[in-house]
């Protein structure tokens, strides 16, 4: 379904990020994503949200060859992904709604269609009273409980979340990672690049790690 | 309206707030425009009137004789082609014009000074031909010579193509002058765009990032350019039009009209016309803003 085969990636002249990475995500795994800081987890993220086309090497996402695909098929693999990016990324001028609903508006949903959607998510991430809020007005916590509310709400093929509990306490933590866990069995192929050893612990799914931008297989889930 | 409904129609891109420096320049831009329109649309009609007003006539000339004598003087030359146009088949009327009406003519020019009356005034004979009549002008010229040899025939063509030429020269440069104006329409609105671009770019990545197509990123650009645009231009060709009422009222108010320039103001289906420069500006800017923001786009991963 997802596979990366001697990928390297490299910004401008400077050095190799990433070197020969090569693995696969099965459809309906539920993967971490570990490494120091620098060792190329959100560039490793980067090449899987599309925002990056990869130095060398091969993608193939939901079983289509990026080197070959025509840039018009981009939008219809990205509207398949979720992605909580490490610095949120919410609109500020929207509301908490909007910021949740943005992903369903491009995929076309009306609004008599998704509000109820909507508002349940938000009280499930423990905003329901939240709801007309701007960004620049809620807390880093909620802010990031607004930008996983965000990615899971269309019930993509694949969630990608870079450091998605890095703002939250303990509790709301594992509150988002059963949301995760949730949407797993689903049938969402979930990659969760994170720091946490104690939430790696808990959950006993496959562990990737990153170091100095070569992939070494930890743990199969 | 439901709470609801109101949180789902937040705009993808924010707000603007006051006029920006870019409806400055198009509210200008579409006065200019809207001048540059009118000034077609007088000297259309002013062509018009004067096509109207001298084709289907023609003027018979006589000078005074170099060495009149009894029997071949201004009056009997001026007599004897009066006589010659009404017996000629095809002139409906003959109406000589009084030595008055002669010196009237001149006055514009020349004042209305006793020194005028010493002057040899040409007679002029007025004749109109029958609708769809054909009148041999060399043959009648030819007629007239041997009776009157100091007469000459002038059917104003070369003045009528002469006006012509004048108008089609104002109404061409007018166009030129709108056609530049687009042009600078289209290039302030790229520019403009170009910079929105670059002041929303955490917006538009984050839309591609999250798989909009280009014509939806585009859309939201595109509608704020359009209806801005409309408005800017709504106000700069309004007081154009506004300026083209005063003109014609001037008139009204007594002021003298300046001769031989024809009135300036624009009569109500002309004013009409004005309302074409916002649309085709909104037009324009439209168009400019969804080709910046596709190529833009295309430039991005």
């Amino acid at each position: 379904m997802i596979r990366f085969e001697n990928v390297g990636m490299r910004y401008g002249p400077g050095p190799e990020v990433l070197r020969d990475v090569t693995f696969q995500l099965e459809p309906g795994t539920f993967t971490f994503l570990t490494g120091p800081s620098g060792a190329g987890k959100s560039t490793l993220l980067k090449l899987l949200y599309l925002a990056e086309p990869p130095s060398r090497g091969l993608i193939t996402l939901f079983g289509t060859d990026l080197a070959t695909a025509r840039r018009s098929a981009f939008p219809a693999l990205r509207r398949r992904i979720g992605v909580v990016f490490q610095d949120f990324r919410l609109l500020a001028h929207l509301s908490a709604f909007d910021n949740v609903a943005l992903p369903l508006r491009l995929s076309g949903r009306k609004p008599d269609d998704y509000t109820h959607d909507v508002e349940e998510l938000l009280n499930w991430v423990g905003l329901g009273d939240r709801t007309h809020a701007k960004p620049p007005t809620l807390s880093g916590g909620e802010q990031q409980r607004v930008a996983i509310a965000r990615a899971v709400v269309g019930q993509p093929d694949l969630l990608l979340a870079d450091e998605p509990t890095g703002n939250v306490d303990p509790e709301i933590a594992q509150r988002l990672i059963r949301l995760f866990g949730e949407l797993n069995r689903l049938g969402t192929t979930v990659l969760i690049a994170t720091h946490d050893r104690g939430l790696i612990e808990r959950s006993r799914s496959r562990e990737m790690r990153l170091v100095d931008g070569r992939l070494v297989e930890l743990r199969r889930g | 309206m439901s709470e609801s409904r109101q949180r789902v129609r937040g705009r993808i891109l924010p707000r603007e707030k006051g006029a920006a420096p870019l409806d400055v320049v198009i509210g200008v831009m579409a006065f200019l425009a809207a001048l540059a329109l009118g000034a077609s649309l007088l000297a259309d009609r002013q062509a018009e009137s004067w096509r109207e007003g001298l084709a289907g006539r023609l003027t018979v000339q006589v000078l005074q004789p170099d060495h009149p004598t009894a029997a071949l003087n201004m009056d009997s030359e001026t007599d004897a082609a009066i006589q010659i146009l009404r017996g000629t088949p095809g002139i409906l009327t003959v109406t000589p014009m009084s030595e008055a009406d002669a010196t009237k003519l001149v006055e514009p020019w020349l004042g209305a000074d006793a020194l005028v009356k010493d002057l040899p005034l040409p007679r002029l004979i007025d004749a109109t031909i029958q609708p769809g009549a054909h009148v041999d002008f060399a043959e009648l010229t030819a007629r007239l010579k041997t009776v009157a040899p100091d007469s000459n025939v002038d059917d104003h063509t070369r003045w009528i193509s002469r006006l012509q030429n004048l108008a089609n020269t104002i109404i061409y440069a007018a166009y030129a002058i709108l056609a530049l104006i687009a042009v600078a329409t289209a290039a302030a609105v790229s520019f403009a765009t170009r910079a929105g671009l670059e002041a929303h770019h955490d917006i538009v990545a984050l839309l591609h990032q999250m798989g909009a197509h280009s014509g939806f990123i585009a859309r939201a650009f595109e509608w704020h350019y359009l209806l801005s645009t409309l408005a800017a231009s709504a106000v700069g060709s309004g007081l154009a039009g506004i300026a083209f009422l005063a003109a014609g009222g001037l008139e009204f108010a007594g002021v003298e009209p300046v001769p031989f320039l024809p009135p300036l103001g624009l009569n109500p289906r002309e004013l009409a016309w004005l309302l074409a420069v916002p649309l085709v500006s909104a037009i324009i800017a439209w168009a400019t803003a969804r080709l910046s923001v596709l190529a833009a786009l295309r430039e991005i991963y």
